[in-house]
């Protein structure tokens, strides 16, 4: 690509930031993944506060009182779980949500092309 | 214990693995190739690889090791190893493959545009894979030592000879095969003796682990100087944001073919890694039920090459030996391969071929320069293994995410989500970060115990140096406004346009 040409690319994404569409497409990913992150980091980190300030509910043993399963050891483990949960969900909400944006953006900016 | 089968089994990995990197040689012929395998790789494929490739000797030994040693609550050095994964995915990975650099430095400079900023961003590269490298080659000799009685220096040797190699004859295409592989071998070699280590158990009426009750209780102190607390919440962020910074792992999300594929390769890591991770505790209680206490000499993180032939005697106990023998080869290598061969890429891009270029008049053909820098890239990491202090595999691993999460975590965070980032504000966070971690890491591979708070935060540099970084590089940025770059604006825009819009763009009359 000529320098030239990659100027007007670039300038071409500045063009695109001041689309509507774009901020749009921006503002649904934000919406989502912030408060998500927040989330998930406040769920992870629950089990330090519960360990400091509740360890007699995360030292009760499951299942009997010589068994070695533990609640903080069943909380550990679940941790596993909810992880890939989260991730399943975001991927889905990417796919179904964010990408049909994207498509309809780059569609209508195909669309500009032709005329 | 001296056994054959277990020799075998791991030569048996080692030829593997050199016979799938010949493999690869015959397919890879373009650079890109070499490095990021065309970008054509499936996400089932590219999953197996990552899961392959971040399973080290830490995951595989270290954390059965320091459960068997602390209790549950270091179940959180899994769980935080999945982590890092969805962090990455979530806020950095779309926007890295976007700016289509192929390397932490390659991205530092896209977004920055500073020379220097990329040289110390190489630095740092090496020094992350050095500390990640470092107990790969001491487990390796550890492992080889326990299962037949070879000297020392023997099983890191070995490593170090089939990495180096298996990451000059192939590149990354052949390492990524490998890897996929690998993944399943692991995760064979570790579940099947636990099964059957589990089955025998159960005959045996299912005896108590012997422990203190302190074992069960999450982020109870070992001893007065212990701070749980802080030790944990400390690796859990290294962990979590230390993934991001890693150069072998980021390196795989470019060679997903798009953005879908890129989520989906990290939903099946997730659900591999998880699997994976279930397998170490069961290790960890089991050693307690047959090692109420460790044998003087013996380190924990043998705990789970020792077990089978501690349950069960003669043939299915050195069966048993071999299998976790070769996982744990197997682990050793593809870990080694991977930052290996990120290493590599940057002494061959930032130091070699320059040099190499002027001294031969540019006419040194490129794949050379690559091969002589997958041999230094292995040899000083081995020279270090032998001389520097053994702090147990999985807590040398947590050093290399502390640093990365110190120093990458920031640049890219910032880099990625906040346009005011100035190229003295990216360059004196980096330099904070690196410093005070690296400078805690040191302090606490070469004295020996130092005990109480002081040790506490030096062991674990991360929940201190990397809010350090973080806020120097913003008020730095914030302190000097006309170092932003000047095409901050396009970059940023660039990064987060999706894929396909930025496709239709391309198509655009020019």
């Amino acid at each position: 690509m000529s320098n030239e040409a990659r100027t007007q690319q670039e300038d071409a994404y500045l063009e695109l930031q001041s689309t509507s569409e774009f901020q749009a497409l921006r503002k649904k990913f934000r919406g989502f993944v912030f408060p998500m992150t927040a989330f998930f980091l406040a769920w992870y980190f629950l089990y330090v506060l519960l360990s400091i300030f509740a360890p007699d509910f995360m030292g009760q043993r499951v299942g009997g009182d010589d068994s070695t399963i533990t609640v903080g050891l069943l909380f550990g483990l679940g941790q596993f779980v909810t992880t890939f949960a989260i991730t399943f969900i975001y991927a889905r909400w990417a796919n179904r949500e964010l990408d049909p944006l994207a498509d309809a953006l780059g569609a209508r900016l195909d669309g500009m092309k032709e005329h | 214990m001296s056994n054959p089968l277990s020799l075998a089994a791991v030569v048996l990995v080692c030829l593997t693995t050199l016979a799938v990197g010949g493999l690869g040689l015959r397919l890879s012929r373009r650079t890109s190739d070499f490095y990021v395998a065309g970008r054509t790789v499936s996400p089932r494929l590219n999953a197996s690889a990552i899961g392959g490739e971040y399973l080290s000797a830490a995951s595989f030994l270290g954390v059965a090791g320091l459960i068997y040693d602390q209790g549950v609550d270091m179940v959180w050095l899994p769980v935080g190893y999945t982590l890092g994964y969805l962090v990455l995915l979530v806020i950095v990975a779309a926007p890295m493959r976007r700016s289509g650099a192929y390397t932490l430095p390659d991205f530092a400079e896209a977004r920055l545009g500073s020379r220097a900023i990329r040289l110390v961003s190489s630095a740092l590269v090496i020094g992350i894979g050095c500390l990640y490298l470092i107990p790969q080659f001491q487990g390796a000799s550890l492992t080889l030592t326990l299962v037949t009685g070879a000297p020392a220096w023997a099983g890191g040797f070995v490593v170090m000879v089939v990495i180096a190699l298996a990451v000059g004859a192939g590149g990354m295409r052949s390492i990524t095969l490998v890897q996929a592989m690998q993944y399943w071998i692991k995760l064979t070699a570790l579940a099947v003796p636990a099964f059957v280590l589990l089955a025998l158990w159960f005959r045996s009426g299912s005896p108590s682990p012997q422990v203190d009750p302190s074992w069960h209780v999450p982020l109870s102190p070992t001893s007065p100087d212990d701070h749980p607390t802080y030790r944990t919440v400390s690796i859990v962020l290294a962990l979590c944001l230390g993934t991001m910074g890693l150069p072998h792992v980021l390196v795989r999300y470019y060679t997903n073919p798009d953005g879908v594929g890129a989520r989906r390769t990290t939903v099946t890591v997730i659900a591999l890694l998880g699997t994976f991770y279930l397998l170490p505790p069961i290790y960890a209680a089991l050693g307690r039920v047959a090692y109420p206490t460790l044998p003087a000499g013996v380190g924990s993180d043998t705990i789970v090459l020792r077990l089978p032939e501690t349950f069960v005697d003669g043939l299915t106990g050195q069966l048993l030996t071999a299998m976790l023998a070769g996982g744990a080869f197997a682990a050793f290598l593809s870990t080694a391969s991977g930052l290996a061969m990120s290493v590599t890429g940057v002494i061959d891009q930032e130091l070699l071929r320059p040099r190499l270029a002027r001294f031969a008049g540019g006419d040194v053909p490129g794949i050379r320069g690559f091969r002589i820098s997958a041999v230094l890239a292995v040899l000083v990491p081995y020279v270090l293994s032998r001389v520097a202090e053994p702090l147990g595999l999985a807590t040398t691993v947590g050093l290399a995410f502390a640093l990365a999460a110190a120093t990458f975590a920031p640049l890219i965070m910032l880099g990625v989500w906040w346009r005011r980032l100035s190229t003295w504000g990216a360059m004196a966070g980096l330099l904070v970060g690196g410093t005070a971690a690296l400078g805690s890491i040191m302090t606490t591979m070469v004295v020996d115990d130092l005990g109480g708070w002081a040790g506490a935060i030096l062991a674990n540099p991360a929940m201190w140096a990397t809010p350090l970084a973080l806020a120097t590089a913003v008020i730095v940025s914030l302190a000097t406004p006309g170092r932003i770059p000047a095409g901050t604006t396009r970059t940023m825009v660039r990064l987060h346009t999706p894929e396909r819009v930025a496709l239709a763009r391309s198509r655009l009359p020019e």
